[in-house]
Formats: structure tokens, C-alpha cells, sequence
């Protein structure tokens, strides 16, 4: 099965009275970890809201298509997997619980649920916290869980809304592992980030700023398009 | 997608886990009515003993004074004679007795002679201002009269033949009530005040919920799976339903065995109509949840289509019989009104429950109704 | 006022809760002037270690003296001396600046002239308008970080603690409020400062890195990343995809490696022994030394006090 590609067609957007996204294109390839580069504000979010299909463009489209067959909105929602920014689990749910509760969201068999389990658990060394509720975990294991409950759906396109908010650098450095261990053949990544620093992780980076697309392609070529050794100066450049 | 049980069945589970956890609002649901129903209860036991009554016995016959030895010894009445309009008027205005009983002459030629056409009959006129005590005063009035009928059936073998003649001797009292026809007392107040409890706890346990989701952020992990809003609304009802059932079997637990409130309609019928009430009720809360996502603006909204038409539009304080037409048929639209007359009826009559159909009709309308509109209104993506 | 030249001493400092030492013998000085960057990840006990110095917990065992007072039992005194801008409160979102600003300074029994003189000298230094209009929840978040710098600063404190002070915001913000940092720096103010962004740390004067109560690191940056990287980091770039194959082969040599878009960042004893344990794939990759970053270090320090 292979993985989703997404391509963002003259997206506009407006929240409230902000112009959220403005014409925004950007095409995801299948397969890669793409980072969606912005400041606070700049619109990541709406833009990942709009790929995870819970808001609808104004005016643009986003088409999706797995190996050239183009998919239907109900066909990507089964196959997304989404985990937002702001906290989203219930608190005085158990890991555990958690996983069993997306077990049946996602109608997922109880064999090849526990194999899977089995494996995120391994992967996120959580593990050993698997009877601690999700209030009391620390930010960085919080993240993880998060993540385990969307992959467990084996997503094709798994959609990050700045994963890495608040959380240590060790616990972000253990993120990115899992983001690149799950990424390949099967799934296509993406992530948003306001950590500057963290462009330099992604294959491909999309700069967002200010509801427009700034820029788009691998790291290195990104910062070479604008002259700078570092994005927090495109930022700086742009404004 | 098709709508899948286990699905349902999985946010089921999951809210019955956050009940469980949360021992103050589960301690709160379960309580609350016990402290209701019981200050209710124990408050007009205790109020309403030894009213005053002035009496003015115009038939001075033995079964007239009878009649009001028995009244006398109910203890809820305290008598004092009169004996003269001006002598009543005195009573009830300078020295504040709250209601005068008119034995009417012929009252006890006319339970003698036992002719359901002509029955003995006697007049209370008691103080509107306290309706609460005025309208006790008649039930409790009539539970003497009941009794004083079975007495003097017992005194006059001629009358105890047959089941024709008993049956009417039960018609030989007719009591009319000037002021505030409807007949509250703790048997009245009991099952009507289960009603309002229950009904609100239930709007407010489910505003709180979907509410709850919005604001934890989890609203949005859900809404990227394959769920459906069908089935998180199912799936919020059931734990509810079940807490809300307890809540009624404690009060009527309370009700029927500590206020030995009798029941005599039909049990079944009885609990049928709770599951459609409370259904509806929690069904409404999930509609407020839906549409405001706030948990603040949930209560409040929970508050006000909740305890209000609660208390003034389900007849619980003001009779609907009273109201100006408008507002009879205004109050047609709750199913607080449709549920306490069933919920009245049953504690109190053995009528056949088909007596009741168009209420129960009523409350199973707006049940259903309340589900279609929570799907309905149900968002399925984030937009504000 | 006390000359000396250190301002924060900490000595031994022991705080627990119960049988948990949120901070276990920890000791540190903060210098007259300094910027002084205190790191960690959540629960390290950073901000048991600031509310110790701020008088609001008392230690366990140790001591802790703000210019030259042991903090316990001059809570009072030190009070004035101290300015605190939370992350979390900062301003009352209703009011405007200017009547933040008064009632703040009121809390420090300032006269509605003494503030009004003070915040027009402050509102001058972080460049905003001298009335601004707007109540603070209509202003972007930049001026709103900026107007509860000013209001931390009203009251004229030798030493300012900043929680976090740009969780949050757009880079060009981060950009003025550290050249507003360094200001105050120059002015002979003291700033504690904590952040969670490691690029921030690099403008500190000197940082101290807090894991699981403890010190694990303290020093100038440069000094930091000299301590934890003799040898500098190294990345590899592939000219074949072949990615994620010589990562596994660096798994079983027991290289960690992170993925860094198309390069792998990988610490190794050094660059011989890389190039050794990736020579099946000779020809396809370049090994070239990186210099470490912060966030590095960050790393290093904390699994060093892993292994041990």
C-alpha cells in the first residue's frame, strides 16, 4: 500500500477576520517528511487542519492520490492519521485505554492490534508507562502517545501539528526518530514547526509566513533560494 | 462508512471510564435528588400540621359532628367553631385563621339517605395568598373525606350491602375548592419533583460532555477518525441513560418507601415512561453541547432550557389549568409537563396507562426529535 | 546598595517534597550584569530552583543569598530588588498598558508620577508608543511581550527573572526582545532567563543545564561545547539513497545516528572509525564535521547523566 500524496491547489482561507492562508500551493510527494516552516500565526496550522479535511478552503482545492489514483474525501479521512497541537487526549484515560479506544475507532482486528501495540510501545518506549494517565505524563511521552494512537490506524499520510512544542530536546530528538521510523514507502509526513532548527530535519520544507507560501523544496536549496545560512533569518529577511 | 456498534459501543465505554473517575459529579448525580426530594418531603411534613380552620356547622347533626371528629383527630387540623357569618369573619380575619369549613344544612339527612344524585356537602374557603397551604388543606381535607365515607358506611349496615351501595357511598362528600384547584402536597410534590430533578440532572450531565471534548482539544482528535456523529451520540446517551435510571430508582425508592407515597398505576408503564423521559432530557443536553462547545455557555444554557420551564411551564408551581391559553399551549412544547402528569398519575391513580398515551406520545416525540437534531447539528469538521 | 559582584549565590541546595528532591544539591553563581541562561527539560526542577530564589519555597538544606541576603528570611527586603515577568501572567488582558502599568506599580507603593515618569523611560526603551490605545488583549503578541517586560521592569530591579519570555512568538520578535535583553545586560542588570529554544541559549552569557534536579552542565557556551564535543560532530551526505541502509549498519556498529532531512548526524569516536563502519557503501556518502550546537550539547549532557 503505497503512500498518500497531497497537493494544495490555490488554497485561500479565512479565519475570523484573519486571512489565515492566501493562494497557498504546495504539493507533498509521497513518501517523504515534509516540514511545513512558519512562525506563530503564519497559518500552519490552518493549513494542516485543511489537509486533515476538518476545515474547508474558501476558494483552492486539496487532491490526494495514492500511486496516480485519485482518493475521495471519505477514502482519506480512513487513511489520514491527524494529531493536533493543542492537548487532545483525555487525562484520566490510561495509555492503554487510549490505544484500546482508537483500537475501535479505527475497527481494527484484536490480533494485529496487539502486534502493533506491541511494536509502537517498543518504538516509543512507553512501554512501562502503560497503566499512567495521559494528565500525568510529561510533555514529551504525552506527544508519543498521541502519535501511537494514530498510527496505530497505519495512516498513509499522518499530518504533525508542531509535535515538538514544548517538549525537551531529548523527547524531540526521540520524535523525529519515530516521525522517520514510520515514514517511507507506507507513509508520507507532515509535520509543522515553529522551531527554526528543525527545518534542517525534514526532506522537504514548505515556508509558510504570513498565509503565503514562501518557499518550497529540500533544505539546503530553501536556504540557498534566499541567501541565508539559517531560516530563522528568512523570517527576519521577509517583514 | 456505515454506522458501526463497536464504534459506539467504544465512546460508551470510554465516558462510563470518565464517570467512574470523576467521583464528585457521580457522587453529585446520585445525591442531589436525595437531598431534593428528601428537604421537600421532611419540609412539608413538618410545616403542615394543626392548620387552623374555623368551623361553621349549619347542619348540627350527629353525622355532622362526626365528620368533624374525624377531621379533628387526622391532626392536621386544628377547629375552632363558629357560629355566625360575623363570628367567621372575625376568625378569619383578626385572629388569622387561614380557612373556614361551611357544613352546609342537609349534610347529614343527605349522606343518610345516601343518593349519589344529593350528596351531603360541605365548602372550604380557605386563604389563596398561601396556595402551597391552602391547596394542602384540600388533599388533606379529602383524605378525611374518604375516610369519613368509610366510617359512615361502617355506621349504616343498610349501606354496607352491597359493592353498588359502596361504591356510593364514596360519593356521599363532595368538597369543591374555591381557591387553587390543583392539589399539591408531599404526595403531589414528590413524583412532580422527581421529574424536575431528574430531568435537569440529565440536560446538564450530557451539556456538559461534548462541550467538555471541544474545549480538552480532543473534539478534533476525534473528528479525525473514522467516527461518526451518530455514534458519539449514542455512545454519550447510554452511560448517561444508565446514570440517570439510578437517580430514578432512588427517588422512587425514597418516594414510595421513606415518604410512603403510595403507588397505584402500573410499574412497568412507570419505568417505560422514565426511559423515554430521561432519554429525551439527556438527548436535549447533548443538543446544547453540540451547539454551544462551550462548557460555560453549555450550563447556563442548561440552566435556562432546563430548570425554568422545569418549575413554571411543567405545572410543577403554577397550574397549568390557570394559565392564560397561549401559555397552556406554550407549555405543551415541554416534556417536563407531559412527564409530571404521568409521573402524578401513576404514583397516584391505577388509571390504565392508555389514559396517558397522547403524554407519553408527547415525551417519546421530543426524544426522538432531540437525537435527530444533536446528529443533526453535529460538526464534523473544525470550523468555527 | 551592596557592591559585590555576585548576585545569586547558591550553595548545596536541596529541595524535596516528601521523598522527591526536585533539586538535589545543586550550586551555582549568577554574576553582577550577567545573562544568565537557565536550561532543562520539564520537571528537571528549573522552576523549583527559581521560586527558592525568589523566597516563594524555602530549601530543604543549603542556601541560597540574593545580593549577598539569605533569601529565607528576607523575602521583604529582596522584594524591590527583584523583577519577575511569568509566562504564564503577564498582563490583565482588558486593561490597556498604561493602567497595567499603574497598577503594578502601585503594588510597589510607587505614586501615579513616579509611574507615569517611570513607564514613559520604559516604553522608550522597548520602542512603543507612550499611550497606546488598545486594551493588552487586542495587541500581537510581540508588543504583548514587550509591555510585560516594561511592567516587570517598572519598579527599577537590579535582577529580572524571565520565565520563558518568548514561548510563543514570531521570530522577529525573538530577535528584539534579546536585543532588549542584551540592553539591560549592558545596564548592569542581572537576567535569569529560561527558554526551551537551544538557538536562544547561544546569546547567554553563561548557561546552566538542569536534569532530573541535578547540574549537568555549567559554562559559557562555547566552553559547553568544547566540554561535551573534543570532537566535533559529523554528518553524513549521500550522493545514492542509501539512507536508511547505512543507518541500520550504524545501529548494529552501535553508532546513534539522527536523521537530518537527506544527512544523517551521527556521533562517533571519530571520523576514521565512521568511515570504516560505513565502508560497504564507500563512494556513495561524504562525511563532514559539523560544528555541535546547543542542542547537542543539550543532548550529550543529559544522556551522559544516563549512562552514569
Amino acid at each position: 500500500m503505497p503512500a498518500l500524496r497531497a497537493e494544495v491547489r490555490q488554497v485561500s482561507k479565512k479565519m475570523g477576520r484573519a486571512q489565515a492562508l492566501q493562494q497557498v500551493n504546495a504539493v507533498f510527494d509521497a513518501g517523504k517528511v515534509h516540514g511545513i516552516i512558519g512562525p506563530n500565526g503564519a497559518g500552519k496550522t490552518t493549513l494542516i487542519r485543511v489537509l486533515a479535511g476538518l476545515l474547508h478552503p474558501d476558494e483552492g482545492s486539496v487532491v490526494y492520490d495514492e500511486a496516480g489514483k485519485l482518493l475521495s474525501a471519505a477514502d482519506v479521512k480512513r487513511v489520514t492519521g491527524y494529531f493536533p497541537q493543542e492537548p487532545s487526549l483525555y487525562p484520566d484515560l490510561t495509555c492503554r485505554e487510549h490505544l484500546e479506544f482508537f483500537r475501535d475507532l479505527y475497527d481494527l482486528p484484536q490480533a494485529p492490534f496487539e502486534r502493533r501495540a506491541e511494536e509502537l510501545l517498543y518504538a516509543t518506549g512507553m512501554a512501562p508507562f502503560q497503566g499512567r494517565p495521559a494528565g500525568k505524563l510529561s510533555g514529551g511521552m504525552y506527544k508519543k502517545l498521541g502519535l501511537m494512537c494514530v498510527l496505530l490506524n497505519r495512516p498513509k499520510l499522518l499530518l504533525l501539528d508542531e509535535p515538538t512544542v514544548g517538549v525537551d530536546p531529548v523527547s524531540r530528538q526521540e520524535l523525529w526518530d519515530l516521525v522517520y521510523g514510520f515514514a517511507g514507502e507506507e507513509m508520507t509526513v507532515i509535520v509543522s514547526t515553529s522551531y527554526m532548527d528543525e527545518a534542517g530535519r525534514c526532506s522537504q520544507v514548505h515556508v509558510l509566513s504570513g498565509g503565503r507560501m514562501l518557499a518550497s523544496g529540500m533544505p539546503q536549496d530553501v536556504m540557498n533560494h534566499f541567501g541565508v545560512t539559517d531560516f530563522a533569518e528568512i523570517f527576519l529577511k521577509n517583514e | 462508512m456505515k454506522f458501526s456498534w463497536r464504534r459506539a459501543r467504544s465512546v460508551a465505554y470510554k465516558e462510563y471510564k470518565h464517570i467512574l473517575r470523576d467521583p464528585f459529579t457521580l457522587a453529585v448525580t446520585l445525591i442531589l435528588p436525595m437531598i431534593f426530594v428528601g428537604m421537600f418531603g421532611f419540609v412539608i411534613d413538618l410545616d403542615y400540621k394543626h392548620m387552623r380552620v374555623a368551623v361553621r356547622d349549619n347542619d348540627q347533626t350527629s353525622v355532622s359532628r362526626r365528620f368533624l371528629q374525624e377531621m379533628a383527630s387526622s391532626g392536621y387540623f386544628n377547629l375552632t367553631p363558629v357560629h355566625s357569618p360575623a363570628e367567621a369573619d372575625r376568625e378569619l380575619e383578626q385572629n388569622g385563621s387561614p380557612a373556614l369549613l361551611i357544613i352546609k344544612r342537609g349534610f347529614g339527612r343527605n349522606i343518610r339517605a345516601a343518593n349519589p344524585e344529593n350528596p351531603g356537602q360541605i365548602q372550604l374557603l380557605a386563604d389563596g395568598t398561601d396556595n402551597v397551604q391552602a391547596s394542602i388543606m384540600g388533599t388533606y381535607l379529602q383524605g378525611v373525606v374518604q375516610k369519613a365515607n368509610a366510617v359512615f358506611a361502617k355506621d349504616n349496615p343498610d349501606l354496607s350491602g352491597g359493592a353498588e351501595s359502596g361504591a356510593r357511598t364514596g360519593e356521599q362528600i363532595r368538597s369543591r375548592f374555591l381557591f387553587n384547584p390543583e392539589l399539591n402536597s408531599r404526595w403531589f410534590i414528590v413524583p412532580a419533583l422527581s421529574t424536575i430533578i431528574i430531568g435537569f440532572l440529565a440536560i446538564v450531565l450530557t451539556a456538559l460532555t461534548v462541550a467538555k471534548e471541544w474545549e480538552n482539544g480532543s473534539m478534533e482528535l476525534l473528528l479525525s477518525t473514522p467516527v461518526r456523529p451518530s455514534e458519539i451520540v449514542l455512545g454519550k446517551l447510554v452511560p448517561y441513560f444508565v446514570l440517570t435510571f439510578l437517580d430514578v430508582l432512588v427517588v422512587f425508592v425514597l418516594a414510595v418507601y421513606v415518604f410512603r407515597i403510595p403507588f397505584l398505576g402500573s410499574f412497568p408503564f412507570y419505568m417505560l415512561a422514565c426511559w423515554v423521559y430521561i432519554t429525551g432530557a439527556l438527548a436535549l443536553g447533548l443538543v446544547i453541547s453540540v451547539v454551544t462547545r462551550q462548557q460555560q455557555a453549555a450550563i447556563q444554557f442548561a440552566f435556562a432550557v432546563g430548570l425554568l420551564p422545569s418549575f413554571i411551564f411543567s405545572g410543577f408551581i403554577f397550574p397549568i389549568e390557570n394559565m392564560p391559553a397561549f401559555f397552556q399551549y406554550f407549555t405543551a412544547l415541554f416534556p417536563q409537563r407531559w412527564f409530571l402528569l404521568i409521573s402524578r398519575t401513576v404514583f397516584l391513580s391505577d388509571a390504565a396507562p392508555v389514559t396517558l398515551a397522547a403524554a407519553f406520545g408527547a415525551i417519546g416525540l421530543f426524544a426522538t426529535a432531540m437525537i435527530l437534531l444533536a446528529v443533526h447539528k453535529f460538526k464534523t469538521d473544525v470550523e468555527p | 546598595m551592596n557592591k559585590t559582584d555576585i548576585v545569586i549565590s547558591v550553595k548545596n541546595l536541596v529541595v524535596s517534597f516528601g521523598t522527591f528532591k526536585a533539586v538535589d544539591g545543586v550550586s551555582f553563581d549568577v554574576r553582577r550584569g550577567e545573562i544568565f541562561g537557565f536550561l532543562g527539560a520539564n520537571g528537571a526542577g528549573k522552576t523549583t530552583t527559581i521560586r527558592t530564589i525568589c523566597g516563594i519555597l524555602n530549601p530543604s538544606s543549603g542556601s541560597v543569598t540574593v545580593d549577598g541576603k539569605d533569601v529565607s528570611n528576607s523575602t521583604a527586603v529582596l522584594k524591590p530588588y527583584i523583577g519577575y515577568m511569568s509566562q504564564k501572567f503577564t498582563l490583565y488582558p482588558d486593561l490597556t498598558v498604561h493602567e497595567n502599568m499603574r497598577f503594578a506599580g502601585s503594588l510597589y507603593g510607587m505614586s501615579p508620577t513616579q509611574i507615569d515618569e517611570r513607564s514613559r523611560k520604559l516604553m522608550d526603551f522597548i520602542g512603543l508608543p507612550q499611550n497606546l490605545p488598545d486594551p493588552v488583549s487586542h495587541l500581537s503578541g510581540g508588543v504583548k511581550q514587550m509591555a510585560a517586560l516594561a511592567s516587570s521592569l517598572l519598579h527599577d530591579p537590579e535582577l529580572v527573572f524571565l520565565d520563558e519570555p518568548t514561548a510563543g512568538t514570531s521570530p522577529q520578535t525573538r530577535a528584539a526582545f534579546w536585543a532588549l535583553i542584551r540592553r539591560l545586560s549592558e545596564m548592569g542588570k542581572t537576567v535569569f532567563v529560561t527558554t526551551h529554544y537551544m538557538d536562544e541559549a547561544e546569546y547567554c552569557g553563561r548557561i546552566a543545564l538542569m536534569e532530573r534536579g541535578r547540574l549537568v552542565a555549567l559554562g559559557t557556551p562555547l566552553e559547553l561545547k568544547e566540554q561535551f564535543f573534543p570532537v566535533k560532530p559529523l554528518e553524513i551526505s549521500f550522493s545514492a539513497p542509501v539512507q536508511n541502509e547505512v543507518r541500520e549498519l550504524l545501529k548494529k556498529e552501535g553508532i546513534a545516528s539522527a536523521v537530518f532531512g537527506n544527512n544523517l548526524r551521527v556521533r562517533a569516536p571519530d571520523r576514521a572509525a565512521l568511515e570504516r563502519a560505513c565502508a560497504p557503501f564507500a563512494g556513495k556518502f561524504a562525511v563532514r564535521e559539523v560544528p555541535p550546537t546547543l542542542e547537542d550539547v543539550f543532548l550529550q549532557a543529559v544522556s551522559g547523566r544516563k549512562n552514569q
